[in-house]
């Protein structure tokens, strides 16, 4: 097989640095990493087959600086950028730099980044298009008195939106009149930290949704194919932590008409590479179009799981000019398949972030699991960047199944010396509710308020442990023996293939 | 039998282990636990008839434990610098700290404001995440150690109280 580039430069951290060097490395182009001071000891970094260093911690120094991360991929002679999430995955600015610099950015071009990247311009491309979509302010304002009458028009409760946001960042939800004002300013607040842009607008917030997105992926030769949906209904501050697909709440026709106005969507942006339509779901079955991501996302490994496409392989494939692997009428769902977000975060306090060293690491494994995960025994979690440390993914024949072999596979997900949102997850999947398949957006609100408190037990399992731990003459610190082994990431890739049987 | 204490919240808790050809027979309270080392820091158990596997280890003092996915930490007594485990500021409820090192966004309250249990004091913003944090106690505002846009540690207390007497 010829190489389709020849080097990649991953311009990013963390797990998803490590999915795309995997990616790379199934195609067998060498990868290249980009890292900050904070990150030397950092997982992606030594997956990658070279690395360029590129300053101190903050972003604006390192993984967000646009001329250090061009010149790194000039100096090593790498032809391609992957930007990953976040950070400057969906920055214009830095696709048209990359290709005025002769480097193929993979992803979709600047124009339909700047299009969509903009909530308020994409929302009235959209409507042109026929695409549903929730009633709210047209444009952006920045006089209050246009909010107030947008949300009058409207009905409380309403929706604060940034509008260049992204995962919950520059959200705030409105119940009263009184409220308004102060959610305003929060809001703008939040967008000018997060992306350096105050520009806030309105809508109806919807009650009772459900948060469902379809993949999309779209090639230079015509053609767009979505790959089914992904409900992400369980959310924390408006990040989801919870994701599956199937989702319970759609079938056949509705998949079928919401997978075509995703393709719309697509389309009406000239939309190249993977991307992700997201709608949300009412309770009557209408569905409101939300925004495009123009990027590869966080939880695309469920519906790797389930249709047994290597999005990033294609996504490579497809920025090098070849046609899409697969066709419409070829893709299937097959089985179950669940993520959760393993965040350096408090689950028993508020999901406080939680910072410190890995003093243990050992990741679950068997037929069906699958671990994408951005850190190693010894690496030093800080607060410099996104808290997501790891995903766990899980897939089965069907959705009980699935919550089955999730919960164990937390249970033997084992991280120490920073907390996590494991346990909390594993109450949410146990819940009665979610079982059901009743996941709304307020699902954590409504279901996880009161929860139980099990210190009983822990006080005498854990001397217990303690106790053995101490005698057994386990004392192991961070970085001083290394002797659990992390399975490197790409054995940990892959239960599936096209048209495979489900080997359990 | 090899006799060991922790401290768990607060509280000392015994544990004694012996060992049974590979396994530990750990009593702790009134109850009784099999442990099986499962390589480096981790270990299967049978508890109320259900098998866990559960990881722990030791560092500066501290057992960290992870069991059906439950988190926390015991401190070993017999360490120096045990400073009574938990909440690093627990026992100061005339003062809030900030959860993270972060950036005050916004100071909510003045000197001079009678402040209740749960109320929004001030928003510090961490890891590009707003949080707000809530007195703990009933009482009136004595002291504003910063303003917004300041940066915060952990250590420094934001703002103090004057607790109001309990009625």
């Amino acid at each position: 097989m010829s190489r389709l580039f020849k080097k990649i430069l991953v311009a990013n951290r963390s797990e998803i640095a490590v999915r795309v060097m995997n990616a790379c490395r199934t195609l067998g182009i060498p990868s290249v990493a980009v890292y900050s001071d904070a990150d030397q000891n950092a997982r992606h970094r030594l997956m990658a087959d070279e690395s360029v260093h590129l300053g101190p911690p903050p972003p604006r120094e390192s993984y967000l600086d646009i001329d250090k991360i061009i010149a790194a991929a000039k100096d090593v002679g790498a032809d391609t950028i992957h930007p990953g999430y976040g950070f400057l995955a969906e920055n214009p600015e830095f696709a048209t730099k990359c290709t005025k610099a002769g480097i193929t950015f993979i992803g979709p071009d600047a124009e339909a980044i700047k299009l969509l990247g903009n909530k308020v311009e994409s929302r009235i491309k959209m409507v042109d298009a026929g695409v549903p979509l929730i009633p709210g302010m047209k444009g952006a304002a920045k006089d209050p008195n246009q909010f107030k009458n947008a949300a009058d028009e409207a009905g409380y409760p309403v929706m604060i939106k940034a509008a260049a946001g992204g995962g919950g960042k520059g959200m705030r939800v409105v119940h009263t009149p009184e409220e308004l004002q102060p959610a305003i300013e929060a809001a703008q607040r939040e967008a000018l930290n997060a992306f350096n842009d105050d520009t806030v607008y309105l809508e109806k917030y919807i009650v009772k949704p459900r948060h469902i997105e379809f993949q999309i992926m779209a090639d230079h030769h015509g053609n767009c194919v979505h790959l089914f949906e992904r409900e992400c209904s369980i959310q924390r501050r408006h990040q989801k932590i919870i994701e599956e697909t199937p989702s319970t709440a759609v079938d056949h026709d509705l998949r079928m008409r919401m997978g075509a106005d995703a393709v719309k969507v697509a389309k009406a942006a000239n939309y190249k590479n993977a991307g992700t339509v997201e709608f949300l779901l009412d309770e009557s079955g209408h569905y409101y179009f939300l925004e495009m991501n123009t990027r590869i996302q966080v939880e695309h490994p469920i519906t790797e799981m389930v249709t047994g496409i290597d999005l990033v392989v294609e996504q490579i494939r497809v920025a090098a000019g070849e046609k899409l692997s697969f066709d419409q009428e070829s893709l299937r769902q097959r089985g179950h398949a669940i993520e959760c977000r393993i965040y350096a975060e408090d689950g028993e306090n508020n999901f406080m972030p939680s910072t410190g060293s890995i003093l243990h690491y050992s990741e679950p494994s068997g037929p069906g699991v699958r671990v994408d995960s951005g850190i190693r025994l010894g690496m030093e979690i800080g607060i410099d960047y996104d808290p997501i440390m790891a995903k766990l993914i899980v897939h089965a024949p069907d959705r009980d199944l699935a919550i089955g072999k999730m919960i164990q596979a937390l249970n033997e997900y084992k991280i120490l010396g920073v907390r996590t949102s494991k346990r909390f997850m594993i109450d949410v999947l146990n819940h009665p509710a979610f079982i059901k398949g009743e996941t709304f957006t307020d699902f954590i609100e409504l279901n996880m308020s009161e929860r139980e408190s099990s210190e009983d037990v822990l006080r005498e399992i854990g001397a217990a442990v303690a106790a053995c731990a101490a005698t057994n003459g386990n004392s192991s610190g961070a970085g001083e023996t290394v002797s659990s082994s992390p399975m490197t990431p790409w054995q940990t890739i892959g239960q599936w293939e096209i048209g495979g049987t489900i080997n359990e | 039998m090899n006799s060991l204490e922790f401290i768990f919240d607060g509280d000392v808790v015994e544990a004694s282990v012996e060992r049974a050809g590979e396994n530990f027979r750990v009593k702790s309270g009134d109850k009784e636990f099999l442990f099986r080392p499962e390589g480096e820091n981790l270990f299967s158990c049978l508890v109320n008839g259900h098998k866990s596997l559960l990881a722990v280890v030791a560092h500066q003092g501290k057992y960290y434990i992870d069991y059906d996915s439950h988190q926390f930490e015991l401190t070993d007594p017999s360490e120096d610098g045990f400073a009574g485990g938990g909440d690093a500021h627990g026992g100061d409820k005339d003062k809030i700290f900030a959860p993270m090192p972060g950036k005050i966004v916004k100071i909510l309250v003045s000197v001079g404001d009678s402040v209740s249990i749960k109320q929004p004091m001030v928003v510090v913003e961490a890891m590009k995440m707003e949080n707000q944090v809530n007195s703990r106690a009933n009482g009136t505002v004595k002291a504003i150690n910063f303003s917004d846009g300041d940066q915060v540690d952990t250590e420094t207390p934001i703002i103090e109280l004057e607790i109001a007497p309990e009625e």
